[in-house]
């Protein structure tokens, strides 16, 4: 696999000479050479792209970001059939080496967070109480835990929290035997009742 | 194999007596030739002065810039990626494949004709922009063969899983097609929607097409090729395929209609001398200086009086600044890119979705093909790999670039690693050329859901199988029409046949037509 260069040049890329065809004569010959792709699916600056189903990374903490690439690497996230967002993303993973994971955490810590656009609608005041058990570990303002291992939800794609905590509930995400927060996540996602209880919450947390 | 099935077994089999009669029906409703295409005569005003952002460059894109470019505009094209083409890639010695989470440099032997075609691969007759470009620009043009009657269609179910020449499944199917119908004919019902002149002239077709006997029975054809002579001594017929173990094929449909569905054009399909990229390169060269690559787009802004677009480069971040923007990024990627286009434009463009496709292909250490009398067309199996195509080029030369697979929509191969992917072809392959593993060297892959700046083969406007919904055809139109007279979405996307080059192209004729309506109004 790639190797991963110093940091200072991991801007520049590599020329690589192609090929001796003279049709192509120089142009477009060469190659990026490092793991920075995120944002082709995550959109500028993470942001976020609904037409793929990416979600906005800029805002999410490095310990989150870092254990998500080790378990889409590892397979211990997106190897479940019905995950297809995750299924999506694991390949893209799969060869990535710690530097690799090291440097895009960091990238990704340039980008300027900025809320998400909200698309979901639900019953606020219903989500609220509901969002009361998240708050043990996600904080009450969603502004996520470390010690606890709870992420940030303040912010996030609402399409995205919804797809996770269905796959949660499902038990798509969090199955995993070594996914441990995971699967703390499958149980305390039972806790909403139904889809309709999902939706609510998610519409609270976009009014965090 | 066994003795064919009866007639009537057959009939039954099918449940084809209703069917046959409604397809004759329907046959008589039709009678009509599609107009011939023409190429477009683009005569846009001469113009200096003005400027025009044009992003990426698909083929929409370097229509659209070298047409300009001829009628005195100053083009710039944005380019994220580190090389032009988008979809018309062709894979030879040093390109690199730049799959995410699967890079390849391809590392075949250095000769022209040595290449694969990873993305779009043929170019129909009736294609007239993409072959007016191609006399244009002087690209080379050869015939492409997509159909090879000594090419094979396997499928475990069928004979074993031991491959069948596509002669003895294609013949021996006209033949039951032909004694079938011809037997309905007789049929008072279907009799009677015929006159009898029509009725004589079907069977004499039937005939000859079904290669029938004079009972109107299918007995076995030559065009299946002989069992035993035909040249020094007498030919003798095969033995006939029993028509139940052809039913064993499920991909029978393919090997059929392999002349390319959709398209209008027979099986004559052509190809540029040394891979489709010749075409992306003819138009780049002439535009070199004006194209920035690995400078992607990082917002687009509409104003008044023209477009702002931001793009990256070399970490920098510059703002290009123009009176017009066409713009070739696909759609799915647009959405993750800032902007500030209406909202029903911004819906519109979320709406598509892209469609996957999967090829693969290696440099073969021998063109073991044409030992088997194979020198060009496709043989279909029944597996996820569904096509292995041969080089119609540099025959009996040393070695030769083979299309491994070629899948559409289904399958996993996005999720799978290389190394499953290329045991994956192998094991198909070698199920009709023994062998075929030992034959493959360096196999190269590219599922385009995963390919950097597309992720995706061909836009999906149509959510039901069925067709367009009344809404697709608004947001269709809606995109059609520039955000402000300043921005035009061009390449397949913004029409409704995608996944062909000649749409792309389409888009920007239809693109600049409208420019330069509105540049002729504006007073002088
Ligand atoms: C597997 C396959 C087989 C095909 N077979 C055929 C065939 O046989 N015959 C045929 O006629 N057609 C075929 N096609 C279809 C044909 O290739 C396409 O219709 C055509 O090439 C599309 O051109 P386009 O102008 O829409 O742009 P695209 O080729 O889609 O180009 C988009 C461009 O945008 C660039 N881009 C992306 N993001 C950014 C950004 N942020 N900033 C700047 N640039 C960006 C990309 O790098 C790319 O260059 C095939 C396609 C595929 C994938």
């Amino acid at each position: 696999m790639k190797k991963l260069m110093a940091p200072t040049t991991l801007f520049l890329s590599v020329l690589c000479s192609a090929t001796s065809l003279a049709a192509e004569g120089d142009i477009g010959v060469a190659a990026a050479m490092d793991d920075r792709y995120c944002t082709t699916c995550h959109g500028v600056e993470g942001l976020g792209n609904i037409a793929i189903e990416a979600p906005r990374l800029a805002g999410m903490e490095a310990w989150y970001l870092k254990r998500q690439l080790e378990n889409f690497r590892a397979g211990i996230r997106g190897k479940h059939g019905e995950d297809l967002q995750g299924n999506a993303m694991r390949p893209m993973a799969a060869k990535l080496s710690d530097e690799s994971i090291t440097d895009i955490v960091d990238w990704i810590g340039d980008w300027e967070y900025v809320p998400a656009k909200t698309t979901i609608e639900g019953n606020v005041r219903q989500g609220r109480t509901a969002f009361q058990a998240c708050a043990a570990c996600h904080g009450a303002n969603a502004q996520g835990n470390e010690a606890l291992g709870a992420p940030a939800l303040a912010g996030q794609n609402d399409w995205y929290l919804l797809t996770q905590l269905r796959n949660f509930r499902a038990g798509f995400r969090g199955s995993h035997q070594e996914d441990t927060f995971g699967s703390q996540m499958v149980t305390m996602s039972k806790i909403l009742r139904d889809d309709q209880a999902v939706i609510n919450v998610v519409s609270y947390i976009n009014t965090l | 194999m066994t003795n064919p099935v009866s007639r009537r077994e057959f009939l039954n089999l099918l449940g084809a007596y209703g069917g046959t009669s409604a397809v004759l029906q329907a046959g008589a409703a039709l009678g009509f030739m599609p107009s011939s295409s023409q190429a477009a005569e683009i005569t846009l005003q001469a113009n200096n002065g003005k400027k025009v952002a044009i992003l990426g460059t698909g083929i929409s894109a370097l229509t659209t810039a070298w047409e300009l470019t001829k009628a005195g505009y100053g083009c710039t094209l944005l380019e994220a990626s580190h090389r032009p083409g988008g979809r018309m890639f062709t894979v030879r010695s040093g390109t690199v494949i730049d799959e995410i989470g699967n890079y390849q440099r391809c590392e075949w032997d250095n000769d022209p004709h040595l290449y694969f075609n990873a993305g779009a691969a043929r170019i129909p007759s009736i294609h007239s922009n993409v072959l007016k470009y191609c006399k244009e620009l002087e690209v080379e043009l050869q015939v492409f063969v997509n159909e090879s009657k000594t090419a094979w269609v396997q499928d475990d179910a069928m004979n074993g899983g031991k491959p069948v020449r596509n002669t003895d499944y294609s013949s021996s199917m006209q033949g039951f097609i032909s004694e079938m119908l011809s037997k309905a004919l007789g049929d008072s019902q279907l009799d009677s929607s015929l006159t009898e002149s029509e009725s004589e002239i079907l069977l004499s077709m039937l005939r000859r097409f079904g290669d029938l006997n004079e009972d109107m029975l299918y007995k076995g054809s030559t065009r299946a090729g002989y069992g035993s002579g035909g040249f020094l001594d007498h030919g003798t017929k095969k033995d006939v395929v029993a028509l139940r173990d052809l039913l064993k094929a499920r991909n029978g449909g393919s090997v059929m209609v392999t002349t390319q569905e959709g398209t209008g054009s027979g099986p004559l399909l052509m190809q540029p001398v040394g891979g489709m990229d010749r075409i992306i390169y003819a138009f780049a060269n002439r535009l070199r200086d004006r194209i920035k690559f690995r400078a992607p787009v990082t917002e687009v802004m509409v104003r008044g009086d023209g477009v702002e677009v931001a793009y990256e480069q070399n970490g920098v971040t510059e703002v290009l600044k123009a009176d017009y923007c066409f713009n070739c990024i696909p759609s799915h990627l647009m959405s993750g890119i800032p902007n500030n286009f209406p909202t029903d434009y911004s819906e519109a463009l979320n709406y598509i979705r892209r469609g996957r496709a999967y090829k693969a292909a290696f440099q073969a250490k021998e063109r073991f093909w044409e030992k088997e009398n194979i020198y060009g067309g496709i043989t279909w199996v029944n597996a996820p790999i569904q096509q292995i195509w041969y080089p119609p080029h540099n025959i009996h030369g040393k070695k030769g670039v083979v299309l491994a697979a070629y899948n559409f929509g289904g399958a996993n191969y996005t999720e799978m690693s290389q190394e499953d992917r290329i045991e994956d072809l192998l094991k198909h392959g070698e199920k009709v050329h023994p062998n075929y593993r030992e034959m493959a060297e360096k196999p190269m892959t590219i599922a385009w859901h995963r390919m950097n700046h597309m992720l995706g083969c061909a836009p999906r406007w149509a959510r039901d199988r069925g067709g367009w919904s009344d809404k697709e055809e608004q947001m269709y139109e809606t995109l059609r029409q520039p955000v402000n007279g300043r921005h035009y979405l061009i390449g397949d996307q913004s029409t409704q046949h995608s996944a062909w080059m000649e749409s792309a192209i389409q888009s920007a004729h239809h693109a600049l037509a409208d420019l330069d309506q509105r540049v002729r109004s504006e007073p002088a």
